[in-house]
């Protein structure tokens, strides 16, 4: 479906709508700017990518994804890690590669998209380096505890 | 359109197993989505069910209250007669008036229901079921699909013969629906407002709906007691289930059976509809909706106009060119070189010059002087303090070490 015509349908009201203080923000996972626009709106495009942190377990450090919308009509499983993908989008986790993730980004938006490859970039690297700073001060506690 | 889209169905018992590959959908899922049509029928239809209620007519009218007129230094409203009670002399009637009927009060023949031409309810109900097989409105509309393998998604006729709720929920989770059920179940919320005590505690969200075909279904039963799920027939479906709050994109789960009902029932672009008489789907106003594809085509990009580039005259906030170093370099270029030049002399002099020089010479001179004669009073203090100890010491037979304080 074109993004326009999803466009006039959604930015109106969907799910990921938030107004608030005069602001109409996303919670779009293929948002990365957080604002609602008929650009940034992923979700309504064939070839988002979105930046999305995860919690993986109660304790552990927190991952970041980065979710691939993509437009096929079969979930497709993975042979690999054998994850099934979801009908809208395939998931790539960048615990230790946020090279290829941002090869991953860089080659999805190429020159023609800078706004949106800039936005998912920026934010690729500012949840990076959060959760490295997330590590640094656990190791840190860790090491407290034990002494 | 040449390529017609295919959908798989996929068998009841495991949500892997694919019964029938690929089956051409439905010609209803091409209608063009029209959210004007839905919204227009949508608000009309949803004043169907509306029981009729009214004021009671005395409501506010039980007095033989009469307007005293004027000349007695009050309103003239009209006031309850009689006397030997508060209530006497009170105003009445008026709906500005305490205890008064309210103005224009409400009568059971109010028009309750709204009429809307059959061909709009139709286009409406075909439309919703089109906005059903579109993933992003699905998503917009906030069922959680990330793990349903298909969308649209069919499933075999078995489901038809569930009658165990357990059978239901199986099937559910099998098939990634059960996670819509939960945020339906999770976001169950006491309702604000007296409607709570008028029957309607609860506000509960819509999770999927299940379509079928076959009469004999026992699947209403099964599903009936799973929060947020709805069952209807393919015959019977209700745009109030499909657009829920004019809202397009409900998560609808087809039987293979009622999926291939959907072509006798809306028609196709070939032939119109075999039950709705007369009915033929709506066609598209534009047949290439993409906006983007459009102005970006050669056939357009030809014809177009290089893009105008707004030319700036000046800027909006006037720099003060003796303050700001770039206006004044944009007024006069050789500025900069003139500044460079000026600061390099300032720099030469500062180092070089006799007379830098000089005065140099003479403060290291003076400050060598005065560190001399400050030594030399230094010596001096010291010598005058030891020997006054010494003299302590040795003519009033005061200890070496007490001599030191006084």
């Amino acid at each position: 479906m074109s993004q326009s015509v999803l466009w006039e349908v959604v930015k109106g009201n969907n799910a990921f709508l938030v107004k608030r203080n005069g602001l109409t923000l996303s919670t779009d996972p293929f948002n990365n700017t957080g604002v609602q626009t008929y650009s940034s709106t992923g979700f309504i495009t064939q070839n988002a990518i979105g930046v999305v942190p995860t919690q993986s377990k109660v304790n552990q450090i927190n991952n970041v994804n980065l979710v691939a919308r993509k437009s096929t009509k079969f979930q497709q499983v993975d042979r690999k890690t054998k994850n099934t993908q979801s009908v809208y989008a395939s998931t790539l986790s960048v615990k230790h590669g946020i090279h290829t993730a941002s090869r991953v980004i860089r080659k999805r938006f190429g020159t023609r998209r800078l706004g949106l490859q800039k936005a998912a970039l920026r934010k690729l690297v500012k949840l990076n380096r959060a959760n490295a700073v997330r590590r640094r001060n656990e190791i840190a506690a860790t090491k407290a505890q034990k002494k | 359109m040449t390529s017609v889209p295919l959908v798989s169905v996929f068998s009841a018992d495991d949500s892997s197993k694919v019964t029938a590959k690929h089956i051409p959908l439905p010609a209803v899922f091409q209608t063009p989505i029209r959210p004007d049509i839905v919204s227009f029928v949508h608000t009309n239809i949803a004043k169907n069910r509306r029981q009729a209620h009214a004021v009671n007519p005395q409501a506010g009218m039980q007095h033989s209250a009469e307007s005293w007129g004027t000349g007695r230094a009050v309103a003239r409203i009209p006031r309850v007669s009689g006397s030997g009670t508060h209530r006497s002399g009170q105003a009445a009637f008026g709906n500005q008036c305490r205890k008064g009927r309210m103005s224009l009060p409400i009568k059971v023949w109010r028009r309750w229901h709204r009429r809307v031409n059959i061909k709009q309810k139709r286009h409406a109900a075909a439309t919703a079921v089109a906005a059903t097989g579109i993933v992003p409105l699905v998503l917009a509309r906030g069922h959680r699909i990330s793990q349903v393998p298909q969308i649209p998604l069919v499933v075999e006729d078995k489901i038809e013969s569930y009658e165990k709720t357990t059978d239901a929920l199986n099937f559910l989770k099998r098939f990634g629906a059960f996670e819509d059920v939960q945020k339906v179940v999770s976001t169950k919320v006491v309702r604000a407002g007296i409607s709570k005590q008028r029957g309607k505690k609860y506000r509960v969200r819509k999770g999927p709906l299940v379509v079928y075909f076959n009469e004999n279904a026992k699947l209403l039963k099964a599903f009936r007691n799973v929060p947020g799920v709805e069952v209807v027939n393919v015959t019977r479906l209700n745009l109030l289930q499909l657009a829920p709050g004019g809202q397009l994109g409900r998560f609808v789960i087809w039987t293979q059976s009622a999926f291939a009902h959907l072509d006798k029932l809306f028609g196709t672009y070939r032939y119109s509809s075999i039950i709705k008489d007369g009915y033929q789907l709506l066609r598209p106003l534009i047949t290439n909706p993409d906006l983007a594809r459009i102005i970006n085509s050669n056939q357009v990009q030809e014809k177009v106009q290089p893009a105008k580039t707004t030319k700036v005259l000046h800027e909006v906030q006037k720099k003060n060119p003796l303050k700001n170093t770039k206006a004044m370099d944009r007024l006069n270029p050789y500025a900069k070189k003139q500044r460079v030049a000026a600061a390099a002399a300032i720099k030469a002099n500062t180092k070089g010059t006799k007379k830098i020089k000089k005065n140099k010479a003479l403060k290291k001179a003076s400050r060598a002087a005065y560190n001399k004669v400050a030594a030399s009073l230094n010596d001096a203090t010291k010598a005058a303090v030891q020997e006054e100890q010494d003299i302590k010491v040795k003519y009033f037979s005061v200890q070496k070490g007490a001599a030191q304080t006084e």
